[in-house]
């Protein structure tokens, strides 16, 4: 626990303070105490309340519970770290009556302490010891007669990187937690403007759209887990790929989205924008849930966060299997997540983790709108029953932090294995072109079998250097990122209702590397007006050896023809080649990114922002020869951000309108089953989000509108919506009339409301609406708790996925369908998921 | 009131944008030629001097697919299926009659998009256009031709099988000529957009079938009554027999399509 005394800043961070307290009742028939004071240990809450106490100091059992009572009924005003809300340890003393002492030994009260502060800036330490107020006296008046403990706070985890704008979304997960949610993923949707669909199954990522852009799985999103990165590089079904299933939503403590490329900390991939999971455990002690539901769905899950240490050390486990909605949808899960957040020394803390995930699942794929119609297929049925996939993560991570006076630095080393199987069969009997090398055969099915394992190394860091001027604090940042890769990546063909392959499409073996270095400055020169922003430098490179480089041959030999090979060793006329072939590239990109901020002005904030980011391009590409290694994305913004942070509630209301310019956008290809590269698209559009707090509500609701073009033709970039609706909402609170031996039963419900506009598909053709409603109820008494869900309350038959495009699966005769048709893939129907919850220890 | 009203109207904008294109659905028919007399043999002479007068032409047609462009001329030798160039299709079988101008209706509505069509293929096959066999009458005609060696009445009846395939010219190129291949027509020119609603006509104009059959080459299958007949297979080497079948699968000369919006 750092106790050095303010150098700087007490600007940017505010310790909590007591709001209302509640005296401490005398135990009854309790033996006297044992010391003078019962000093707690405890956490002040972003909501303002105390939890996870811990008795450091105790004065007997009876007098340790009585002030741990009255202590739970305390409200706080929280911590902040540039005005947003945060956790902070804090140490408060109960001081026994002098009546009740053997040898009352008259002290005098303690007055009001000197504040001590420290904060290093932007992620850090906060050690400020709050004035005496907290000190009372069980029972009764002021004591003057026993000594005073500091009540100093220790705020352990990382501040969040300074607002970007009304485009910047920290959102503590809060009570939101309880809106049903089957993935770490779905925590995304609190923030405006995204869409999340899935045509993969349980354990395939879900397909992300946001503010206009098709991310497809995280192509378009830089997606990182504390700062670790999730998308994978050089993955076949998309460079970027994201497969978030590894997270246990219960361990997501709160999400950073900042949509657009607006912070020069932002790498690779952040097109669209970034969200950052950052991951914690806020209720100490062992959780164990055991869910079990519709479609034989099972979840057992178990968390555990020792007493006294923060919510960033936590373990956790969970199992999960389900048979799924329909017809080849089984899956199943395991993950598992540690963390320890530790101290090595007062100016010094670090983290260290690691994460596994393994999963199996089927998929049901997509089907042919008119198969349903006429009766063909059921809406939930599979025309292709060995679609599915597994996923393998593996990961390890070392943060760092540090700060010495005006200086603060982080540093976070990464190690990833990720292994990731899918197998889609998009287009049916489609693909299979007749090479006149090869033997004569009918279409042999397009399922294609993608197999990549990438192994992953990297580090990130910055340091931090402030100053006064103006009278205020400015920042200067220089941070670095570097990740290496070594991937290899193999696309089949199975031969239509075997797993035999009968084609190699590709397969690489590729390294690639993208360092980044970037200087962050800011800049404040009155109390109205805030300009931050700086440049980024993005060097990428690729080594990529195709395995498979020579495919077909125009003139082959006579007498030593190639054959049904798929990766062939000559070249026209039987000349031998190797059938390998290596492609190099690299480039790189400056990337200025500024955000203005004026205000507040009656709780108002304005702002305004533009940026460039980029996408690296797949390495397959590369084997194409095309030099340039990434697609560039221009964005700018404005905005407006109204909050109120009052005793009895908080809100913050934004709203922005957004444009962006990419030269070379991802569109899907069904036909490919993954994105391709298209052409140049811009988009505009707006949106307004809102979050209301009080201390039993939790309400958060977001819309959006994008209209996404293509900048030569002005047609509609097709598949993303352009009007996306949310509303999640908590509430909390004891039930007023049970209260069985004593202790209260805790009310707890969630709910969540999806609303997703008719999108734009391919020739002209507009999808279906989605409108989907989650509900959640749970009651806890003690250390039990007894949880329902409902998602898709009402049942609701929907196409989460609409596509456009021909395919022909054998299902209408034997003449092939050629040209575009609707297809779909379902979203789930209502599904049931009771839960019974146990906690142990600690405190909640 | 009209600032109020702006956001709608561009909401509204936003709402009539597209991607491009339609889908749409037309009927499909198909005919003889329109010169042709209902219920009457059809009299012509071809360029070689044969006064032909035919009694039946009956055509198979398995489908109709259009295309967007014409396929790749490499592929042609090899690919029946060239995915991303179709913009419509019919995909029901029907007999047509060639010597009647009346249309029957393909079974099938067809399908398809506004995409500019720059050609089309006839399918002749009963069904599976891969399969290795199929019994299918594609073609089945009879009549009389006389030229400068005399009369010939004739018939014919061919099928696309296992009696149509072609060896490989080059032993290194086993996939060239697939028998699917010899079941497609293709591409019959056809410049045009289909619209929602519209109709398709195939018209077959059977006189473009026997323009190059020398008729004396015709194998006689009979004297009393006399009667010579087109050989039903690929390896025959008579002049008549090739004629026919080529022109049968001639993408130029007996079909011509029609589009009624």
């Amino acid at each position: 626990m750092l106790l050095a005394r303010a150098a700087f800043a007490a600007g940017d961070v505010v310790p909590p303070e007591v709001v209302s307290r509640v005296e401490a009742s005398v135990p009854t028939d309790a033996p006297p105490p044992t010391q003078d004071h019962v000093l707690l240990e405890f956490t002040v809450t972003a909501e303002g309340k105390a939890t996870d106490v811990l008795v450091v100091e105790s004065a007997g059992r009876a007098w340790d519970q009585a002030s741990i009572d009255a202590l739970l009924k305390w409200q706080f005003k929280p911590a902040t770290h540039e005005g947003i809300a945060v956790d902070a340890r804090t140490r408060l003393s109960f001081n026994m009556p002098a009546a009740l002492m053997p040898k009352p030994e008259p002290v005098p009260d303690a007055g009001p302490l000197e504040p001590l502060l420290e904060s290093d800036g932007g992620a850090a330490f906060v050690t400020p010891v709050l004035p005496a107020g907290p000190s009372i006296t069980v029972g009764g008046a002021p004591d003057a007669g026993h000594p005073v403990h500091d009540f100093s706070t220790t705020v352990l985890g990382r501040g969040q990187p300074r607002s970007r704008g009304a485009s910047d979304f920290n959102i503590e997960v809060g009570a939101l937690q309880a809106v049903p949610r089957k993935s770490a993923a779905d925590f995304l949707k609190l923030a405006p403007g995204i869409l999340l669909t899935n045509e993969g199954g349980e354990g395939h990522p879900d397909r992300i759209f946001l503010r206009g852009f098709d991310a497809r799985e995280g192509q378009d999103l830089e997606l990182t887990v504390d700062g670790v990165p999730i998308n994978d590089s050089g993955n076949l079904h998309g460079n970027g790929y994201s497969d978030m299933n590894f997270i246990i939503p219960e361990l997501v403590e709160n999400l950073r989205v900042l949509e657009g490329p607006l912070d020069p900390r932002q790498g690779n991939y952040a097109v669209a924008g970034s969200a950052d999971y950052q991951l914690g455990l806020p209720e100490r002690g062992i959780h164990v849930r055991g869910s079990y539901g519709s479609f034989d769905t099972m979840r057992l899950v178990g968390l555990w966060g020792p007493s006294g240490e923060s919510s960033r050390t936590f373990g956790g486990v969970q199992l999960f299997r389900t048979s799924g909605f329909g017809q080849n949808r089984e899956a199943q899960n395991a993950k598992l997540a540690a963390q320890y957040e530790g101290a090595l020394s007062d100016t010094t803390s670090f983290r260290v983790g690691a994460m596994g995930y393994a999963a199996t699942y089927k998929s049901a794929g997509v089907l042919r709108a008119d198969d349903v119609a006429n009766g063909t297929v059921g809406f939930y049925d599979s025309v292709d029953s060995r679609q599915g996939g597994d996923s393998l993560r593996a990961q390890v991570h070392f943060d760092l932090h540090g700060h010495s006076g005006n200086f603060a630095h982080d540093q976070t080393l990464f190690f990833l294995f990720r292994s990731s199987r899918m197998l889609e069969n998009f287009t049916g009997f489609l693909r299979d072109v007749q090479l006149a090398q090869q033997n004569p055969h009918e279409q042999r099915g397009d399922l294609f079998d993608r197999n990549t394992s990438t192994f992953t190394a990297g580090a990130r860091g910055s340091a931090r250097w402030r100053t006064r001027l103006f009278e205020r604090n400015q920042d200067l940042e220089i941070g670095y990122f570097g990740r290496f890769d070594v991937v290899r990546g193999v696309q089949t063909r199975l031969l239509a209702g075997s797993n035999i392959p009968y084609l190699r499409d590709l397969d690489l073996d590729s390294k690639l590397a993208d360092i980044g270095l970037f200087a962050d400055l800011n800049f404040s020169p009155a109390w109205w007006l805030t300009v931050r922003g700086g440049v980024r430098g993005e060097f990428l490179t690729y080594d990529v050896l195709d395995l498979c480089a020579q495919k077909e041959v125009r003139r082959p030999s006579a007498t030593n023809p190639p054959g049904d090979e798929s990766c062939l060793s000559q070249r026209d006329l039987g000349q031998f080649r190797d059938p390998t072939e290596r492609n190099t590239t690299s480039g790189g990109a400056f990337m200025p990114r500024a955000s203005v901020l004026v205000g507040p002005f009656a709780g108002i904030t304005l702002t305004g922002g533009l940026g460039t980011g980029i996408r690296s391009i797949d390495p397959q590409f590369i084997t194409e020869n095309l030099k340039t290694p990434f697609a560039s994305i221009f964005a700018w913004e404005g905005g407006a951000t109204w909050q109120h942070h009052g005793d009895a509630w908080e809100a913050n209301v934004r709203a922005v309108v957004f444009g962006t310019r990419v030269d070379k956008d991802l569109v899907f290809s069904a036909q490919d089953g993954r994105g391709l590269i298209g052409g140049a698209t811009s988009r505009f559009g707006a949106l307004a989000a809102a979050r209301l707090r009080t201390d039993f509500l939790d309400v958060s609701g977001n819309v959006t509108w994008v209209q996404s073009k293509f900048d030569d033709t002005g047609l509609l970039v097709p598949y993303v919506p352009d009007f996306v609706a949310r509303l999640d909402a908590g509430a909390f609170h004891d039930l007023p009339w049970l209260k069985p031996l004593g202790a209260p039963i805790r009310g707890r419900a969630g709910l969540g409301v999806t609303y997703v506009g008719r999108r734009a598909l391919p020739f002209g053709q507009r999808s279906d609406v989605i409108f989907v409603v989650d509900l959640s109820a749970e009651l806890a008494w003690k250390q039990f708790s007894l949880g329902l869900s409902a998602t898709n309350l009402f049942d609701t038959q929907y196409r989460q996925v609409e596509l456009n495009y021909a395919s022909d699966f054998h299902t209408s005769g034997s003449l092939p369908s050629l040209v575009p048709a609707r297809h779909f893939a379902a979203g789930a129907p209502r599904a049931f998921l009771l839960t019974i919850g146990v906690h142990f220890g600690g405190e909640s | 009131m009209k600032r109020a009203l702006l956001p709608l109207v561009l909401l509204l904008g936003a709402c009539v944008q597209t991607t491009g294109g339609e889908v749409v659905s037309f009927t499909a028919k198909a005919s003889g030629d329109p010169a042709v007399v209902t219920g009457a043999p059809l009299t012509f002479t071809t360029p070689s001097g044969f006064d032909v007068t035919l009694t039946r032409a009956r055509l198979a047609v398995g489908a109709v697919y259009l295309n967007q462009q014409n396929p790749q001329n490499y592929s042609l030798e090899t690919s029946c299926i060239q995915e991303g160039i179709y913009s419509g299709e019919v995909r029901g079988s029907v007999l047509i009659d060639a010597l009647s101008p009346t249309a029957v209706d393909f079974p099938v509505a067809g399908n398809g998009t506004t995409a500019p069509t720059r050609a089309a293929e006839l399918w002749l096959t009963g069904g599976d256009v891969f399969a290795d066999t199929d019994s299918t009458v594609v073609l089945d005609v009879a009549g009389t031709a006389t030229g400068a060696m005399g009369s010939f009445p004739f018939e014919g009846q061919f099928t696309i099988s296992s009696n149509r395939v072609i060896p490989p010219r080059n032993p290194a190129l086993p996939g060239s000529n697939p028998l699917c291949r010899q079941r497609i027509v293709s591409p019959i020119a056809f410049d045009t957009a289909l619209t929602q609603g519209a109709m398709v006509t195939l018209l077959v104009d059977p006189r473009a079938w026997f323009a190059a059959v020398d008729f004396s080459g015709l194998t006689k299958v009979s004297d009393v009554p006399l009667l010579y007949r087109f050989t039903d297979d690929q390896s025959s080497s008579a002049q008549p027999d090739k004629a026919l079948f080529n022109a049968l699968r001639s993408a130029v000369g007996p079909y011509r399509f029609e589009l009624t919006p």
